[in-house]
């Protein structure tokens, strides 16, 4: 709506002038942090009136206060078996019962929990690092750049679904690939994967700015082009790109959980929601609570995600908010 | 409209081109060689052995030759001989397209007859509950991993009341009604996704569309609500969902692996994921490729498809 836009910069535009008012003689860097400051806390107002972002805002942060105190929620060790205490049911013991191994599945869900995310948010900055160098310079660029470039990022989006991965994951595994440079190339797959995604929207933008006068400026100036680009540029493309970033934050744990579904992700016994929910498939008829909790986490996950970055888009993009 | 697609048809070119490098460099990055694992250890030590068969391959030539040869026998239809069953990969694979097809456009068109009156109905009534009601359903149904969804599925309906097999596959040609009962629960678990992202679509373009002019001019000609919506509004809105649902359906052809493995569906999702676990290199980079390639067609019928619906979409 545009009277909600109008009145949203009048409230920004005010509160900025009373920051800038407090003291005339402050550092520049002191007025700048303390605009800063005031930003985020005009943007958290603005967010908190979306009930949708409020809801997955506190999703997330139960999520990742969860992932940090992991070892210290976690109740018995993920990886040992007990083999006296195989399949058992929830109890005060075990929370959510144990797996075939006799391991604790709350404690299994707690530490996945914490791979996935971390692995996520490394694939995203990842995607992120490769894909706006890459669209911006191509829109900056324009002409036979920005068609080569596209053309290159059109090939990437052919491949459907999981094939990508599949591909990248096939490698790792016949590199023999182990531990930590496992995870390393699922993360480097899953942020090449949003890099076209990311590279088009940066692209976009770019494409549009270029064009206008403040850039022929700041070229008249003197400012190398790189500059241009990365300083000038960048902030405009900058709350798609969250918008963005945020569900696919929730897409990526969804195809960590498949890979690891099929048996190809992290190899046992490392703690994995998709691979113990694959292990659970052995016992759906004899005890079926051992699919649903790491299937709920999933959920829990995803949706705290995809709920947040609803909101986000309301409120950073107001023409589809009451959409 | 004629040049319009003779252009797209040209700028397909180069993205094809991409996807044939990348597949082909695939095969190239594993670690060893053909050779290694044609001819035993001792055999591929020996230099002379070895020269011979890099002479017989051609693996002795510059890649790009190499890339060139593959390329033009893939053009002819002849992607080598899987390492597995010896059988030509491209034999394989067509005869695995159609049952991969069959559940995708089974699938979609569930997710269409469950989405599109829901997304209807949350635009017409909305900020009410039953608005609510759809939103978060619909939010929730894409959060949700269809490969859980599946298996909760199985352990309702056929382990629990024994009404569905849990998996397999019978052709419609041969017996149509036990195709059905195999049928439903993958058909179930695809659609259920889709649904929640066709719903949220509809009710968006929905919402685009009653705010438009003609609709109060509908409407001030005394015409009656239902007929607004249903006949006028619905028709332009339809026009964005099933573009999406075109694309979907191939975005589907390749991620069906994981309900393909779920349910044993015998399709190329299942094939290539055979291949992985049998490191069945040709036939990995042949499926990969072909529904690369599939992919890129479907979305070139489908815009050109959007174009002939939506005439005042630019030719551009």
């Amino acid at each position: 709506m545009p009277d909600g836009k109008a009145t949203t910069m009048e409230r920004q535009l005010r509160s900025r002038q009373r920051v800038d008012a407090v003291d005339p003689n402050d550092t520049p860097l002191k007025i700048r942090m303390r605009r800063i400051s005031a930003g985020t806390r005009t943007g958290l107002q603005e967010l908190s009136k979306s009930r949708t972002a409020t809801v997955g805002g506190i999703m997330i942060v139960f999520l990742f206060i969860v992932c940090l105190l992991t070892p210290v929620l976690a109740t018995h060790d993920p990886i040992k078996p007990d083999y006296r205490d195989r399949l058992a049911p929830m109890s005060s013991e075990h929370y959510f019962g144990t797996d075939k191994f006799g391991r604790d599945i709350y404690s299994r869900v707690l530490y996945g929990g914490q791979r996935t995310i971390a692995m996520s948010v490394a694939a995203v900055i990842f995607g992120l690092s490769l894909g706006i160098p890459f669209g911006i310079l191509a829109g900056y660029f324009g002409g036979r750049v920005d068609g080569l470039a596209m053309r290159f990022v059109d090939g990437l989006l052919a491949f459907p679904g999981l094939l990508l991965y599949l591909l990248i994951v096939t490698l790792a595994r016949e590199w023999k690939l182990e531990g930590f440079w496992n995870d390393a190339i699922l993360v480097f797959a899953l942020g090449f994967a949003f890099m076209p995604e990311v590279a088009r929207l940066a692209r976009g933008t770019a494409l549009v700015e270029a064009r206008k006068e403040y850039v022929e400026a700041s070229k008249v100036v003197g400012e190398g082009s790189f500059s241009v680009a990365m300083r000038q540029i960048l902030p405009n493309c900058v709350s798609p790109l969250i918008v963005n970033s945020t569900v696919r934050l929730g897409y990526m744990i969804l195809i960590i959980a498949a890979l690891s579904f099929l048996g190809l992700g992290t190899p046992p016994p490392t703690p994995d929601w998709g691979a113990d929910l694959s292990v659970a498939r052995d016992h759906m008829q004899t005890h079926p609570m051992i699919a649903v909790f790491p299937g709920l986490a999933i959920c829990f996950a995803v949706l705290a995600f995809n709920l947040f970055g609803d909101g986000l888009r309301d409120v950073l993009d107001p023409r589809l908010a009451d959409r | 409209m004629l040049v319009y697609v003779i252009n797209r048809i040209l700028q397909l070119i180069p993205v094809v081109f991409v996807l044939s490098v990348l597949v082909f460099g695939f095969v190239h990055a594993l670690p060893g060689d053909v050779i290694d694992s044609l001819a035993g250890q001792e055999a591929a030590e020996d230099p002379e052995v070895r020269a011979a068969l890099e002479e017989e391959f051609g693996l002795n030539r510059p890649i790009y030759v190499q890339y060139a040869v593959w390329l033009g026998n893939v053009l002819q239809g002849d992607f080598g001989h899987s390492l597995v069953t010896r059988r030509p990969v491209s034999q394989e694979l067509f005869e695995r397209i159609p049952a991969t097809v069959y559940l995708a456009v089974v699938g979609i068109g569930l997710s269409i007859l469950i989405a599109v009156p829901l997304g209807t109905i949350a635009a017409v009534r909305r900020n009410t509950p039953t608005d609510y009601v759809a939103q978060v359903s619909s939010l929730i149904g894409i959060s949700i991993p269809e490969f859980w969804f599946a298996i909760l599925c199985i352990m309702l309906f056929s382990l629990h009341l024994g009404w569905l097999p849990s998996s397999g596959y019978v052709s419609p040609f041969t017996d149509f009604g036990a195709s059905v009962t195999y049928l439903v629960l993958p058909a179930l678990a695809i659609g259920f996704r889709q649904a929640a992202f066709t719903t949220r679509l509809t009710r968006s373009s929905m919402l685009d569309e009653i705010n438009k002019d003609y609709v109060n001019t509908g409407r001030s000609l005394g015409l009656s609500e239902r007929k607004v919506i249903y006949k006028y509004t619905l028709r332009n809105a339809l026009i964005p969902t099933v573009t999406i649902s075109g694309l979907q359906l191939a975005n589907l052809l390749g991620g069906t692996v994981v309900l393909e493995s779920i349910f044993s569906w015998p399709g190329i999702g299942l094939t290539i994921f055979q291949a992985i676990q049998l490191r069945d290199f040709p036939m990995i980079q042949a499926g990969v490729l072909v529904l690369g390639v599939m992919v890129v067609l479907i979305n070139l019928a489908v815009d050109i498809l959007y174009r002939v619906l939506n005439p005042r979409v630019g030719m551009a």
